[in-house]
């Protein structure tokens, strides 16, 4: 999980690698990640998404597909 | 107050005041209990993904999102430093701390600093980018890589 200046600094990192690129996330898309999975992580009643919820708190941020998605068969 | 709720408090709020994960011998002396009993709770809290251990069951590596090892992920937030284990962790401290942070990395790619500026609101307008080549079904197949 990297961050990168563009998307053709991506594609020249995915290419080197010979590795599919995936897709592209935000710093707003990634913020709001990072608040929903980690903003009560200090209190007494913490808790991260369960792996049911993860594809709809994707899906709100417009981060379609099965590539979010921890139950998902495609990507295994 | 559960153990095992009461270690990860532990772990947490002195990773929070001291910039990286607690010793466990320390954390043990704190909490008064044998080292054997911190072990099992730390097992416990590795088995619900709270934590990430060395092959020692002891050595904390990743208390998410703070990093118990350095990383090119550095954070800082009112003039302590943490690292991260991710991107996404850099942004998840701030969010964890509920205060304003700066997040120093870089261009995986190009190897271009990023300073970035994060307010209790989310991090400053940019138009640099996060990607992961590891579909969210294999994320904690190999947790470090990812």
């Amino acid at each position: 999980m990297l961050f990168f200046r563009s998307e053709e600094q991506i594609d020249a990192w995915c290419a080197a690698r010979n590795v599919p690129r995936r897709p592209l996330v935000r710093m707003d898309q990634l913020w709001h990640l990072a608040v929903t999975w980690y903003a009560t992580r200090l209190e007494p009643e913490s808790r991260r998404p369960a792996p049911s919820e993860m594809r709809g708190i994707f899906e709100r941020l417009g981060l379609y597909g099965d590539f979010w998605d921890p139950s998902s068969d495609t990507f295994r | 107050m559960d153990f095992v709720l009461q270690v990860k408090l532990a772990v947490y709020r002195t990773t929070a005041r001291q910039g990286g994960p607690p010793e466990a011998e320390a954390l043990a002396r704190e909490l008064g209990v044998p080292i054997a009993k911190l072990a099992e709770a730390y097992a416990d809290l590795a088995k619900h993904r709270l934590l990430v251990l060395e092959g020692d069951g002891l050595t904390i590596r990743m208390a998410p999102p703070f990093s118990g090892v350095p990383t090119q992920h550095r954070v800082r937030v009112e003039g302590i430093d943490y690292f991260a284990n991710c991107a996404w962790d850099a942004l998840a401290i701030p969010a964890a701390l509920h205060r304003p942070g700066e997040v120093h990395s870089r261009c995986e790619q190009s190897l271009e600093p990023l300073q970035l500026a994060v307010g209790l609101d989310g991090p400053e307008p940019t138009n640099w980018l996060f990607h992961t080549p590891v579909p969210a079904a294999r994320w904690w197949q190999d947790i470090v890589y990812t």
